[in-house]
């Protein structure tokens, strides 16, 4: 059992001595997580606003494909980027495999469904009676999205953090177009994966702190606002 | 506001929900529509309403088809009434806020559909904390306020306590009578349709009887 308190004492110790690998393998993780839920929100909230509010024929089996992609695996992402990029693949001329911008492609494909489907959501089941409500007041169509939007930005502002949540914590996707390169392309659970399997706990334990931390504010974020309900 | 349903068919899947020939709602009257449960009232005014536009046949509001003028000056109040996440206040200002309507004039409108409601301690809560019966009111005023031609109502006091019941008809009679606002209202309290009602509709299985 000793070498778990051990663990956790040099795990503390790198991080109040802002160990530099420790620091930049979490700015990476961040920096990759924020972009691909940014990228996947700015196209694909709109979308799903859209594709929520408006009538159009088979609506029925284009929710069924949203959400059935929704759970879609992280590995299956991962995989899929890998073979686009490869250098044999359609894309690998861009020479981006194992790269951060490979990882983020990843992540911002992984987040997609999630935001679309969340989004899809809340705009065909709250948006469509808002857009009512807009119409009988004597509101024309911008009059209704701008309600649409400020009636729904709190649940959106969620959808956009569970997105995040599901990047930063997810492994299989980054791993595979990531490579875990040490100082290249590490994040926080390639690492925690890595070490892990090394036996080397510390940075492990250090690095599933911060993880943590990162997690249980987001969730917390979430449900102060949800409770808002 | 004048209307005249003629040949209106509406189907669900196949099933004929409404059937109506011809029907017309006088203008400056209060017309009650009951029914069993079922029997297409809500369906009926979400049609005139313009929230649902997949039917046969033709409505027409002082001989016109809907429009935008004739939208902007009906309003309908949902059984459930969604109301913004937003100040009971700016609620009932909504619709004012929308034709333009300056701030002092907002303000004293507000006030004054509060005061009748007898609702004025709502005015700061948030709107979607409201219970149903106080989701009713508030949703009746912010219709009121901008004193619409046709005014839509769907069960308004359903759940809403007896003494507050009086508050509310005392307040659709009066737009009525104040504004010669034409009144469409669902109910299912006979007694309720006596006391207010100029005409009684009465709905079987998406027909007219009576
Ligand atoms: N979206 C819908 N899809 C299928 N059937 C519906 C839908 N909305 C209402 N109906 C059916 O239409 C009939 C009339 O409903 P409604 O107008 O709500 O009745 P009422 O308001 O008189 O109680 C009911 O049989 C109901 O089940
Ligand atoms: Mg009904």
């Amino acid at each position: 059992m000793d070498y778990i308190f051990q663990g956790f004492i040099e795990a503390l110790k790198l991080l109040i001595s802002f160990d530099p690998e420790v620091f930049k393998i979490i700015i990476l993780s961040l920096f990759v997580s924020t972009t691909a839920t940014i990228l996947a929100s700015l196209i694909f909230i709109p979308i799903g606003i859209y594709l929520g509010l408006k009538k159009f024929r088979g609506k029925r089996i284009i929710s069924r494909i949203i959400y059935t992609s929704m759970s879609v695996p992280s590995v299956i992402v991962g995989l899929v980027v890998a073979i686009l990029l490869s250098r044999r693949g359609p894309l690998g001329h861009l020479d981006i495999m194992y790269t951060p911008k490979a990882m983020i492609i990843a992540q911002t494909l992984l987040v997609i469904p999630l935001i679309l489907g969340l989004t899809y959501n809340l705009a065909k089941n709250r948006g469509t009676i808002i857009e009512k409500v807009a119409f009988t007041l004597g509101g024309n169509s911008i009059d209704s999205i701008i309600l649409i939007i400020r009636e729904l930005k709190v649940d959106i502002l969620v959808n956009v953090a569970t997105s995040f949540s599901r990047a930063i914590s997810e492994v299989g996707a980054v791993m595979i177009v990531g490579g875990n390169i040490k100082g290249h392309t590490r994040v926080i659970t390639t690492t925690i994966s890595m070490m892990n399997s090394m036996g080397d706990y510390p940075m492990a334990i250090a690095l599933g702190i911060i993880l943590l931390i990162i997690s249980f504010g987001i969730n917390s974020f979430i449900y102060s606002y949800s409770q808002e309900d | 506001m004048e209307l005249y349903i003629e040949n209106l068919h509406k189907k669900y899947d196949d099933k004929t929900i409404l059937d109506i020939p011809r029907l017309k709602i006088q203008e400056g009257k209060i017309t009650g529509i009951t029914g069993l449960n079922g029997s297409g009232k809500s369906t009926l005014l979400n049609i005139i309403g313009g929230i649902d536009k997949e039917f046969e046949g033709s409505i027409r509001y002082n001989g016109k088809l809907l429009n935008k003028e004739i939208a902007t000056n009906m309003t309908y109040v949902f059984q459930k009434p969604y109301l913004f996440r937003r100040k009971v206040y700016d609620n009932i200002a909504y619709p004012l806020k929308l034709r333009k309507v300056n701030k002092d004039r907002i303000e004293k409108a507000v006030q004054e559909i509060l005061e009748r409601l007898e609702i004025t301690d709502l005015v700061n809560k948030k709107g979607h904390k409201l219970s149903g019966g106080e989701s009713q009111k508030v949703a009746l005023a912010r219709a009121l306020i901008f004193e619409p031609k046709l005014l839509l109502l769907d069960e308004p006091t359903s759940n809403i306590d007896p003494e507050s019941i009086k508050v509310l008809e005392r307040e659709i009679v009066r737009f009525n009578k104040e504004t010669n606002g034409t009144v469409l209202i669902v109910t299912h309290n006979l007694n309720q349709a006596k006391r207010i009602c100029d005409d009684i509709i009465y709905l079987s299985f998406g027909r007219v009887g009576n």
